[in-house]
């Protein structure tokens, strides 16, 4: 008979020496690494979580919007799902010492990170990557959300209320309870919406109701999946004067270092393809090949 | 009394591949080195493997290049490196400034260009080696990979041990149908070391677009899921040959590390582990002198091959061992 069943992960469910880890990451022993304690899990746009977690003072006082942790979503002693995920951060907060990110549960790793709760344990690499870029001159700003992507861009607004810019944020979701509610935005933006099935706002893209605001804006952000970015460039290409305004992107790619080293993350851009780990995930759509 | 870490990786070569430490960042897995240098302490490491370098610099494959498989991963980045021109310009000047050795992986697909690339490399500063990439397809004989053939990959060894005399590791290709024979052709051909597992060829399919997932169709796997796999070359392969060998493939932590040491590995490389754990090879390296300390072993030379009584594998007993298991 076979003996009592050992762990399908063999060797390391047998180790007595390794120190305990608190979760699957190991324990934070370089600069970007760090464990942080889940504060708070909130329901929002429908199916989505605002998970808040703890993080060191420096790092929430250094952050820009548009960067990103990479996160791992398993259990300790457990390498599946193996690789962390990215999220970029939804709000920082230096008051309390803690981010928001916004988590819709879509594949594993999303899934296991849409079920903490307040006290577990997660293993944070971060900040990575380049940020949005609010230039001097550039006093009114437009932000375009698709669905789970609006994240990075309610972090940018803050920051661009902070500096007294005019915002008009446009967010696009499949139905009403898929929006972002107003009240998470300053109340000093203009926050136009659109649906897919029509019920708030616009009936349709959140890319068909932009056209209006695309002469008036200085500088474009959009964050939100990859055929957004085509229409995006299809709807303000013609409207632009001189290539004005310019448009930041965030992409969207899985990862698997988040520093630069594997190479798995690029982005194919006028320069070639560059890792959108390091070099973005931040790029201005005229030099991105989609 | 501390346990002594270092080990010779080139012990016939009088240049010598000597390491403070057993811990090698695979390549592909670090970059240039200086990727991780503002996350961990690079310099701590016994030494890391550049990502391939070919003839010419290569743009790589399209997306997508990497898919998560079960307690591993897919990825077809296609060589995407600067070339050898593009590499010497840069790395040996910065490589040098540092303490840890410095090996360059070598990929091709021709004999000629791995001389070629090995001859230009033998007269850099800061190589402390080259580590030959046989999984690569052999053009002159319709693609088929140097790596799954001794007599290939033994050619291949010749010709790059003609033209320099840095230390040689040969990367062995999981994909050969008798790996013991291609490590012994290497050996014989010149090599100082022997390098395994590289990744193994896999795919996975998106059944909602009934397409492979990967841009590439086919891609290596990697992580923890090859490791069994890993540990059984490893011992196939200390068992055949005299050189060190380095072993790699799903090590997570200490106790995977100590599996390919008392399989055979002189050594041992990180590379996926490294994606989703950073701090793991500067962990090890302590852990293992810990566990040395703890088991009374005072150098890891003691402990290499400790569980190799030779490789065994027979229809005999592999049904003996099904029917021990009660299958």
């Amino acid at each position: 008979m076979p003996a009592a069943p050992v762990s399908m992960f063999g060797s390391s469910a047998k180790e007595p020496d390794v120190p305990t880890r608190t979760a699957g990451g190991g324990m934070p022993g370089t600069s970007r690494e760090f464990d942080s304690e889940v504060l708070s899990v909130e329901r929002i746009m429908g199916d989505a979580i605002l998970l808040t977690v703890s993080a060191p003072p420096s790092v929430v006082a250094h952050l820009r919007s548009g960067q990103f942790f990479n996160i791992v979503t398993r259990f300790s002693g457990s390498f599946d799902p193996l690789l962390r995920r990215p999220y970029s951060v939804y709000r920082a907060h230096v008051e309390t010492s803690s981010l928001t990110f916004l988590v819709r549960a879509f594949g594993r790793g999303s899934a296991w990170l849409a079920e903490r709760v307040p006290g577990d344990r997660l293993a944070m690499l971060g900040p990575l990557g380049n940020s949005f870029t609010i230039p001097g001159r550039a006093q009114r700003l437009l932000m375009i959300a698709g669905g789970v992507g609006v994240a990075p861009l309610v972090m940018l607004s803050d920051d661009a209320v902070n500096q007294k810019r005019d915002v008009v944020f446009v967010m696009g979701a499949a139905d009403e309870a898929g929006l972002l509610v107003p009240s998470e935005l300053s109340s000093h933006i203009e926050y136009v919406v659109a649906t897919d099935d029509g019920s708030r706002g616009h009936h349709g893209l959140a890319t068909e109701v932009i056209g209006d605001y695309v002469p008036w804006a200085d500088q474009i952000y959009a964050c939100g999946p990859e055929p957004m970015y085509r229409t995006l460039r299809a709807v303000v290409d013609p409207l632009r004067i001189n290539r004005r305004p310019r448009t930041q992107i965030s992409v969207e790619r899985g990862m698997a270092c988040g520093v630069g080293a594997c190479l798995g993350c690029v982005v194919e851009t006028t320069r070639g393809m560059i890792a959108s780990c390091v070099k973005g995930p931040v790029f201005d759509l005229d030099q991105v090949v989609l | 009394m501390v346990p002594d870490l270092s080990v010779d990786l080139a012990p016939n070569n009088p240049r010598e591949l000597r390491l403070r430490n057993p811990v090698i960042a695979a390549s592909g897995c670090f970059g240039y080195g200086e990727e991780y240098a503002g996350i961990i302490d690079v310099q701590r490491l016994g030494a890391f493997v550049s990502k391939g370098i070919t003839p010419e610099r290569r743009a790589g494959n399209s997306m997508p290049r990497i898919v998560e498989t079960p307690a591993g991963m897919l990825n077809a980045i296609g060589l995407q490196n600067p070339g050898i021109r593009g590499f010497v310009k840069k790395y040996p000047a910065l490589w040098e400034t540092w303490t840890v050795p410095g090996i360059v992986n070598i990929s091709a697909e021709s004999v000629a260009d791995y001389a070629n690339m090995a001859a230009i490399l033998d007269e850099q500063p800061a190589i402390a080696g080259i580590e030959i990439n046989v999984s690569c397809p052999n053009v002159a004989r319709g693609g088929y990979c140097f790596g799954w053939d001794p007599e290939m990959s033994a050619e291949v060894t010749q010709a790059v041990r003609s033209v320099t005399t840095l230390p040689l590791i040969v990367k062995l290709s999981p994909g050969a149908s008798d790996i013991a024979a291609v490590a012994r052709a290497v050996e014989d051909a010149g090599a100082d070391a022997i390098s395994l597992i590289n990744t193994l060829v896999g795919m996975a399919i998106d059944v909602r677009r009934r397409k492979p997932l990967l841009a590439n169709q086919t891609g290596g796997v990697s992580g923890p899921a090859i490791k069994p796999l890993a540990v059984r070359m490893v011992y196939q392969v200390a068992a055949a040959v005299r050189v060190p060998v380095i072993g790699m493939g799903g090590i997570m932590g200490l106790y995977d590390a100590l599996e390919f040491f008392l399989s055979g590995a002189t050594a041992v490389q990180i590379g996926t582990g490294i994606f989703v754990d950073p701090g793991l090879p500067i962990r090890l390296i302590d852990d293992l002198r810990h566990w040395l300390e703890q088991e009374g072993f005072s150098s890891i030379d003691q402990i290499v091959g400790i569980a190799n009584d030779g490789f065994h594998l027979g229809a005999p007993h592999v049904l003996t061992a099904w029917e021990a298991a009660g299958v």
